[in-house]
């Protein structure tokens, strides 16, 4: 039974094809990654998974207990409310998503309190036990983060995102842009937070690594089309179509 | 006045706000957007409250104007003094005699019945404007009742003062939908509005906005369970009429560090002072 469900989607930017007749589905607590290179329609993908973009046609499904319905029925309120409680989405970039200029714990406060929290105290007590989570020191509870260095504000954003304990996270390239042992860190908090709160996520990464690492399954994407998917040891370790074996044998040898 | 129409704007202007001013009171605390037209006084003088008493004062109304809570200051005498002109309608300084009052920074001490209006000149309509300066945005905010950053400000305010610093222009959300500023009056004055039988109108001429309360609605200051707002006050007594429970002005009396504590409604504190005599 799957949680999230696409079904024959097609995007089109003027003349470039985003998704060429993309469909995908996602079950609970599953990690699914969606791999390729840059502009192969990846991040669009995720988007529209998200509800952030409309496609021109197909449809996006989404079971909130009830059986899966199509997230363009919600309207945009509801759409907003799912998006603001039972998902969340992580950008690569942390300073998109996080405001600077707001401490920490009102950073994470604020998807409780637009969720209608309306205890300080609660919500303090609540950002504290996250950023522990995440490993950043509970007393940085009232700093900046603009004086965080970069693994940290991810980790913020991470926290930010979690505290409304979702069950979907759309997370793109969450590690891209860090240097390599925070990669490591990230990565590892990442799947231990997945495990510990059953997480279905759907991750978007060009580094195989990282897929490798984190993905139960794998969606390999080229000129927005989908040309492998399966689980991921089966696909990156014998890659079928030729454009996964090229991607394969073009990582670096560790 | 010869050469002017009844309180200065044309009829179909009058109908304009008008028409604003019913969809205003239909939604407590929506902002509705109206053809701001040019007055005779600068933008941030009140432009927005003159041209909504002007819409809705007749012949046999009684207008009252106040600034920073005293009839006595320009701004008060000048918009007092112009619709005595282009209205010929009479004018008071008592508040109890009042059927339209026009306010600037202030709610008057004395309680509102439901057969008077109370007009608020507005700079800012927009409660998010200092989070949000996109106006599409807010509008959507609005729209889907997001109000999630307000809260973070607040929060932000706790955590670094140990409480709400805006002692001013504190946002209340109205009628348990709408986020609305309260224009600039002082945060001691929001209690006042909670359910209060006047009607409130608000004019905003440079942001061309119109809102309302009508009477009776909720309006609640924005807080949290465990830090509850607080209607701040000056510790004194109004040293000219001695009372403990009026908002109260600090006033420079001398240039040798001098100061004294005294009303900041001059009508309310007069009476406590004839009512003592």
């Amino acid at each position: 039974m799957n949680l999230l469900e696409a079904r024959h989607l097609n995007k089109q930017f003027g003349r470039v094809t985003a998704l060429d007749d993309v469909s995908i589905g996602l079950r609970r607590h599953e990690i699914l990654a969606i791999v390729g290179e840059s502009g192969s329609g990846k991040t669009t993908l995720l988007n529209t998974l998200a509800g952030n973009i409309t496609t021109d046609s197909g449809a996006v499904y989404y079971d909130r207990g009830e059986g899966l319905s199509p997230i363009s029925a919600l309207g945009e309120l509801g759409l907003r409310r799912l998006q603001r409680a039972q998902w969340g989405f992580i950008q690569q970039d942390p300073r998109r998503a996080l405001r600077l200029n707001v401490t920490a714990g009102g950073n994470i406060g604020e998807r409780l309190m637009a969720g209608g929290a309306q205890h300080y105290g609660n919500i303090r007590e609540v950002a504290a036990q996250w950023l522990a989570a995440v490993e950043i020191d509970p007393s940085r509870i009232d700093d900046y983060p603009k004086h965080f260095s970069g693994g940290m504000m991810q980790r913020l954003q991470i926290a930010a995102t979690l505290v409304t304990e979702p069950e979907l996270v759309f997370m793109d390239e969450p590690t891209g842009g860090l240097d390599v042992s925070v990669q490591a860190r990230i990565l590892d908090l990442i799947r231990s937070l997945v495990k510990r709160l059953g997480l279905a996520v759907v991750l978007v990464t060009h580094d195989i690594g990282v897929a490798r690492l984190l993905a139960d399954r794998l969606v390999v994407m080229r000129r927005g089309q989908i040309v492998e998917t399966g689980l991921t040891d089966q696909v990156l370790d014998d890659p079928h179509h030729e454009y996964t074996q090229l991607l394969v044998s073009s990582v670096l040898p560790t | 006045m010869k050469g002017y129409n009844f309180a200065y704007l044309d009829e179909q202007t009058k109908r304009m706000i008008r028409r604003a001013i019913l969809k205003a009171v239909a939604i407590p605390g929506h902002q509705i957007p109206f053809a701001s037209r040019e007055m005779p006084l600068p933008y941030g003088w009140g432009t927005g409250g003159i041209q909504v008493t002007s819409a809705i004062i007749g012949p046999d109304d009684v207008l009252k104007v106040i600034d920073q809570g005293a009839d006595d200051t320009t701004n008060a005498v000048s918009i007092r003094g112009f619709f005595g002109r282009v209205a010929g309608v009479r004018t008071t300084t008592h508040t109890a005699e009042a059927s339209v009052i026009q306010t600037r920074h202030r709610i008057p001490e004395t309680l509102l019945r439901p057969d008077q209006i109370l007009v608020y000149q507005v700079p800012q309509p927009e409660p998010l404007y200092k989070l949000e300066p996109s106006r599409a945005a807010t509008r959507r905010r609005h729209a889907l009742a997001e109000y999630g950053e307000m809260h973070v400000r607040l929060y932000e305010d706790i955590t670094r003062f140990g409480r709400v610093a805006t002692a001013y222009d504190h946002p209340v959300m109205v009628n348990q939908r709408y986020l609305m500023s309260p224009s600039p009056i002082p945060a001691f004055d929001n209690p006042k509005m909670h359910r209060m039988p006047a009607l409130q109108l608000f004019g905003a001429g440079r942001e061309k906005r119109i809102y309302a309360v009508p009477p009776y609605t909720d309006v609640r200051s924005l807080d949290f369970e465990d830090h509850p707002f607080h209607p701040g006050r000056a510790p004194h007594c109004c040293e000219l009429c001695g009372s403990t429970t009026s908002y109260l002005d600090e006033i420079i009396i001398d240039d040798k560090g001098g100061k004294m504590f005294a009303c900041s409604d001059t009508d309310y504190c007069e009476s406590n002072r004839s009512d003592a005599a």
